[in-house]
């Protein structure tokens, strides 16, 4: 990584009480990146961010965000934006005056924090709602309205912990591309907290999976995957008549390490690999030899089997 | 990025109570709680009003035992009502999760404190107000109109304030709400219990001293020494000394329990 680096988290600790949260957390955050923070309930990364936030102080270990330490967190606080994952509204104030309130609470003047709070409403497709009384919003609309105050300030680190809890579809597809957006252009470094690995897997630059307070695994999500020592299966579906032929090319194939004819669905084959293993390795032979092939799905290489994989989650047990 | 002023040598921003305040007093006013404290006041005071004018017309209560009551209810009222919303203001935005998007703004924790205790306070001018008409009216008889506005204003207003910032500090500390509000309810109760005493234990040493040394007793007492037993001013001085310092310890304790704002909660 050659970006400057905007949160370095070295050794940090957690402890609420004797229960320790967090033991021993270590990695960094660049300029512009996305990071994701993954594991299951209980894992720690609501206290992570929570202590990179300075809302608790660590037990052990140290961290500066945006080049503060956090023992400076008057300073900390200047330059993140963060949506808590549990996240309150007060129901009587307008998204605006919301907007303009924590605007103020940066150093902002009142006109300045309004207009920048019109902008982010309506890049978050909320500008026709911006006088309407947060009691009156759906819990998506306030998840959108929350990503706007932790935007109001510019922040140099955006700290996310289930942004997109509460939306919709499109509108989580739309609150990525505008954070991707936000971080390439803007160069604003995201700590991104989801337990929706699909749209982690699409926007993280890079990830760490935390497991019983200690990360498990961290880097992009190739590497976290690969990381996870899986073998990849990969169900095929070729031309009918082709099976016979396509079994052959594919036991010829040295990375294959097993294969199954599915009798129930006609034309289906199931292939084992082992890990790390290119698809189209094992898809060249039957193009070469003209076989056609109808589909392909690729089980074990997604970040959502290794996560399961190492965070040793009911689905790798079964 | 963005020049922030007022800020302090910890990188905190200073000077923003007033954006807190203004926060605090549209959710206060706004919202359905202030109005509702108003409301049930208004009607209380409709109807004890009516009671002691009746009374007093057939001289079965004396007119000035009558403007006491009103005062005394005033005080009473006010400093409940004031201090239950203060109990509400941190404990109840941790309940409601609004309070860690306050944690982790740049403003100090000392103007998050300063700004809420001013808009919980505003509970009480409200009250004030409301009970000015009604105050006039019945002491307009006995003529002791100034006498029952400058008890209800100064006695009450320094009662007030000492139990909001109390209300404030229990909030502050108090990882529920209901916690808190319990707490506060129950800590105005004991620190009223003294006005209860009978005259004759209230007479002796010990009862003077219970009542004199606690703010709330102190300033029910007062009105009831000014308005109903016309006693002087100068004579009842030292029934405002445990409001005052009350105020002002009291503030300051909550301002200092500042530095302690956690968010506390589950992990």
């Amino acid at each position: 990584m050659t970006a400057a680096l905007t949160v370095e988290c070295r050794d940090l600790s957690v402890n609420y009480g004797r229960v320790r949260a967090v033991d021993g957390v270590s990695f960094s955050v660049g300029t512009g990146e996305i990071f994701g923070l993954l594991g299951p309930n209980a894992a720690g990364k609501t206290s992570v961010i929570r202590a990179l936030t300075t809302v608790i102080d660590p037990s052990g270990g140290d961290a500066t965000v945006a080049g503060e330490p956090l023992s400076r967190p008057e300073r900390v606080r200047r330059y993140i934006g963060v949506l808590p994952e549990s996240n309150g509204y007060p129901s009587s104030s307008t998204a605006l005056s919301y907007l303009r309130f924590y605007g103020q609470l940066f150093g902002l003047p009142a006109p300045e924090a309004s207009s920048r709070g019109e902008a982010l409403l309506d890049q978050l497709g909320l500008g026709p709602n911006g006088n309407e009384r947060i009691g009156t919003f759906s819990r998506g609309m306030r998840q959108r309205l929350g990503i706007c105050r932790a935007l109001i300030n510019r922040p140099t680190v955006l700290f996310l912990d289930e942004p997109t809890l509460g939306l919709d579809p499109a509108g989580q597809q739309e609150t990525l591309t505008f954070l991707g957006r936000a971080a390439s252009e803007e160069g604003m470094s995201v700590v991104l907290c989801s337990h929706l690995l699909d749209e982690v897997e699409r926007v993280c630059d890079r990830i760490a999976i935390m497991d019983g307070g200690g990360i498990v695994a961290d880097g992009t999500v190739d590497e976290v995957v690969e990381s996870a020592g899986m073998g990849a299966t990969t169900r095929l579906r070729v031309e009918q008549g082709a099976v016979a032929e396509a079994v052959v090319k594919l036991q010829a194939c040295p990375e294959v390490t097993h294969l199954d004819i599915d009798a129930g669905c006609v034309g289906e084959i199931e292939v084992e690999t082992a890990s790390g293993l290119d698809t189209n390795e094992i898809l060249r032979p039957l193009l070469d030899a003209n076989i056609g092939i109808r589909s392909v799905d690729v089980q074990g290489a997604r970040l959502s089997d290794a996560f399961f994989a190492l965070t040793g989650s009911p689905k790798k047990s079964s | 990025m963005t020049t922030l002023p007022n800020s302090g040598s910890d990188g905190s921003l200073h000077g923003l109570w007033r954006a807190i305040a203004s926060q605090e007093l549209r959710e206060l006013w706004f919202s359905a709680k202030g109005l509702a404290v108003l409301f049930g006041y208004t009607l209380l005071m409709s109807v004890m009003s009516y009671i002691a004018a009746s009374e007093a017309s057939l001289n079965l209560l004396d007119a000035r035992e009558s403007v006491g009551i009103i005062v005394r209810v005033t005080i009473a009222f006010g400093t409940l009502a004031a201090m239950v919303v203060s109990a509400d203001v941190i404990s109840g935005e941790r309940e409601r999760g609004t309070l860690e998007a306050l944690l982790v703004t740049p403003v100090s924790r000392r103007d998050i404190v300063i700004g809420k205790l001013l808009a919980a306070s505003t509970i009480w001018v409200a009250v004030v107000v409301v009970s000015v008409p009604y105050v006039l009216v019945l002491a307009r008889g006995p003529g002791v109109m100034a006498d029952a506005l400058l008890v209800t204003v100064i006695a009450g207003s320094l009662v007030a304030a000492a139990l909001t910032a109390l209300g404030l500090a229990i909030s502050a500390i108090s990882f529920s709400n209901r916690v808190s509000l319990a707490t506060s309810f129950a800590v105005l109760l004991l620190l009223a219990a003294p006005s209860q005493l009978p005259a004759v234990t209230a007479s002796g040493v010990l009862g003077s001293i219970l009542i004199k040394a606690n703010p709330v007793s102190a300033g029910l007492s007062l009105a009831n020494a000014v308005l109903v037993d016309q006693k002087s001013w100068g004579s009842q001085w030292q029934l405002l000394i445990s409001p005052s310092v009350g105020a002002v310890i009291l503030t300051l304790v909550a301002i200092a329990l500042s530095r302690r704002l956690e968010l506390g909660g589950a992990r």
